[in-house]
């Protein structure tokens, strides 16, 4: 290692070891983040307030309102405030989702005809409301075909010959996350979300900084290379962010329980490529910029799309299809995809190589783009 | 060729606005060089220009042998440099900032560990070396500045108001310091507002508005640049005795200092002229001729500009 390089590197540690509130920005925020993240960013839907508005008051009734809210998916809020406006409930927020039992619900299921059953959900959060239609269809389904065996089984003794009804059996079993808990999925991308966020403001305010204190100008003056300076000053920024990776699988294994099934060499190669990634744009961000301030502003105005495009948030399969190509520029992409492979489905390099190919170009390519731009002159 | 720095019709500007203009000098080996000027006469510009660290818009300067436009870098490796603002890291200690930048001239392990403590011998900064910057006085910080530019043994240092600030006895010092390295072999440029420093100097330039208006040794400056004769009047009636003054013909400039009044009279010899209108106001006053300072070259030089 040339000795300018190392002087670069022993200066930034001195540096950022000195000051107390770096540290804690390095450190401690990013493990708190996935802390309280990976409680938010949960997308398992359970607890969907339920309100009812049972105008049969009957047996049958009763018991479709039951086990509708039997396996707590549904929570009852009570009855419907006004059975000729179901929808009030939904509108001010008391129910998520309201069951409308029409009277004569009991009659019509005893005297065999169809009987209406209503149930309004409120789609305001889509996510929520698919899941609420979803589960109370499934359920009512159920209920439906539950009431249709016994009249085929007198059927089939009036007819005096077994009448055969063809069904299918589904039995899905889900690999990798078999509960499918939503945390062990969300917090490798929180984790590579927080990472991101930490080392390229970190990096884009540092040279900001030199450059508004003028201590650059001071650099600038010794024969030092440009690569030697960028390079020196995003290393320690990598080192610390390897740091972070650690403290977020210790994270993620106690307190989400996410498996760790991959090895730990292919995920320390990963973050290391994505870490010269999100160092690398850093860099550039700040030679496009004169002060601190304008390097933060910059900072948030390519991470917000790298966040958004990179399929932690939403799938990528469902973006429309003119955006899909836009995230291969996105290292957040490929390290999620890395951290989902490694961590969940053990997967290795091989696997991954598509990956970590586009991390190896991108990572180099961009810290190669900021040492380029950046001029050792003022002015 | 012992000349050091060689600069030709050097000229910067920001925009339309012309920093540096059409400036030429030499300065020999072991020479102490001053640029004096106002703010924003410029010298910063062009001292940066010899840095190699503003491209020069026109014109070429030669610094220890390298170019500044083709060659920067190579000028860079030559030089030591002390920027008008403190630019050293305030978040690190003496040690750590000269263990920094003498990292970044290139030198490692135990020769930079001996430069280091050369260096803070040589400054009297010995028993500062664990002390954060930010937490030394003026004086002191201006010297590891000083010392940080000397790491790496350049042939020129190029100090830019190296003692703005700093108290008058802090400021000997420091002149004192960069004496005795040029008494060594080392070529110094300096620029500065104080007068008294500029007296040090072997040869001052004096820039106004982006342009060297003229070159010399403070003696030749102050012999050759200060048309007319001058005078020093005690009284303590300065009011009237400007009043006065005022009235006469020839009087190019009258200017309060401590305890009364300094007087430039040209066309000289005119202290008949001076003692008597002075007299008339106030016959307590008292009339001496003075000597030229380097503080008159550089009013007549820009009253001559704004004629
Ligand atoms: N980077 C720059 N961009 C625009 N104008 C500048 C820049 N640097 C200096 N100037 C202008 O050039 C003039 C000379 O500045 P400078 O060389 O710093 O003067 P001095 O050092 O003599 O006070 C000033 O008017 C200043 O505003
Ligand atoms: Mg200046």
């Amino acid at each position: 290692m040339s000795s300018a390089l190392y002087a670069v590197m022993r200066k930034e540690f001195r540096q950022m070891t000195r000051d107390k509130r770096m540290m804690a920005l390095l450190i401690l925020a990013p493990t708190l983040q996935l802390f309280v993240l990976g409680f938010a960013a949960n997308y398992d839907v359970d607890r969907i307030e339920t309100a009812t508005c049972d105008s049969d008051r009957t047996a049958a009734s009763r018991a479709l309102r039951q086990g509708l809210l039997a396996d707590g998916t549904f929570i009852d809020v009570g009855p419907a405030r006004d059975c000729r406006r179901p929808g009030d409930d939904i509108r001010d927020g008391r129910a998520k989702v309201v069951l409308v039992i029409p009277d004569g619900y009991a009659r019509d299921l005893a005297s065999g005809r169809t009987a209406d059953v209503q149930v309004l959900v409120d789609g305001t959060n889509p996510v929520i409301g698919r899941y609420a239609s979803s589960a109370a269809s499934t359920y009512l389904n159920l209920v439906s075909a539950r009431r249709q065996l016994p009249s085929l089984a007198a059927m089939s003794a009036a007819a005096g010959a077994e009448i055969r009804v063809p069904t299918i059996s589904v039995a899905p079993r889900v690999l990798y996350n078999p509960a499918m808990r939503s945390a062990i999925f969300m917090v490798p991308g929180v984790s590579a979300m927080v990472l991101l966020i930490v080392t390229t403001i970190a990096t884009a305010m540092g040279l900001a900084r030199e450059r508004e204190m003028g201590t650059l100008e001071q650099v600038m003056v010794t024969p030092i290379s440009r690569s030697e300076l960028l390079l020196g000053k995003v290393m320690p920024f990598v080192i610390v962010g390897l740091f972070d990776v650690l403290l977020a699988l210790v994270v993620g294994t106690w307190v989400f329980h996410v498996p760790v099934r991959g090895s730990l060499a292919v995920l320390g190669l990963g973050t290391c490529l994505y870490l010269l990634s999100t160092v690398g744009v850093g860099l550039l961000i700040s030679t496009v910029s004169r002060t601190q301030q304008q390097a933060i502003m910059g900072g948030f105005f390519v991470m917000m799309p790298a966040i958004l495009l990179s399929g932690v948030m939403t799938p990528i399969e469902n973006m429309p299809g003119w955006l899909q190509p836009v995230t291969w520029l996105n290292p957040v992409r490929f390290f999620v995809e890395i951290l989902r492979g490694v961590l969940l489905k053990g997967a290795g390099v091989v696997d991954l190589w598509i990956p970590f190919v586009a991390l190896a170009a991108f990572g180099p390519a961009v810290v190669a783009l900021a040492v380029g731009r950046f001029r050792k002159r003022l002015a | 060729m012992s000349d050091l720095i060689t600069v030709s019709r050097l000229c910067r500007s920001f925009g339309s606005f012309q920093a540096v203009k059409d400036v030429s000098f030499k300065v020999g080996r072991g020479e102490i060089f001053g640029y004096l000027g106002a703010n924003g006469a410029g010298k910063s510009t062009t001292i940066r220009m010899l840095c190699g660290l503003l491209q020069p818009t026109s014109g070429s300067a030669v610094v220890a042998g390298a170019d500044v436009a083709r060659d920067p870098e190579g000028v860079k490796r030559r030089i030591g440099y002390m920027s008008q603002k403190f630019s050293l890291y305030p978040d690190l200690t003496v040690f750590e900032n000269l263990d920094f930048f003498g990292g970044a001239y290139g030198l490692s392990g135990r020769a930079l560990r001996s430069r280091i403590d050369e260096v803070l011998d040589e400054l009297g900064l010995r028993d500062r070396s664990r002390s954060l910057t930010s937490s030394l006085p003026g004086g002191a910080r201006q010297r590891v500045a000083l010392a940080n530019a000397l790491l790496h043994n350049p042939d020129v240092l190029f100090l830019d108001e190296p003692t703005a600030g700093v108290d008058p006895a802090s400021r000997r010092d420091f002149i004192a310091l960069v004496r005795r390295r040029v008494a060594q072999g080392t070529t110094a440029f300096l620029t500065t507002h104080y007068m008294d420093e500029a007296e040090y100097c072997d040869r001052v330039g004096l820039m106004v508005a982006g342009c060297l208006k003229v070159l010399d040794t403070p003696s030749a400056l102050k012999a050759n640049h200060v048309p007319g004769a001058l005078f020093e009047v005690r009284t303590a009636r300065r009011g009237d005795v400007t009043a006065a003054l005022n009235a006469i013909q020839g009087l190019a400039t009258i200017q309060r200092i401590g305890a009364g009044l300094r007087v430039r009279y040209d066309p000289s010899p005119g202290r008949d002229r001076v003692a008597e209108s002075a007299l008339a106001a106030d016959p307590d006053a008292v009339v001496e001729a003075a000597e030229a300072s380097l503080d008159d070259v550089f009013r007549a030089v820009v009253d001559q500009e704004a004629q």
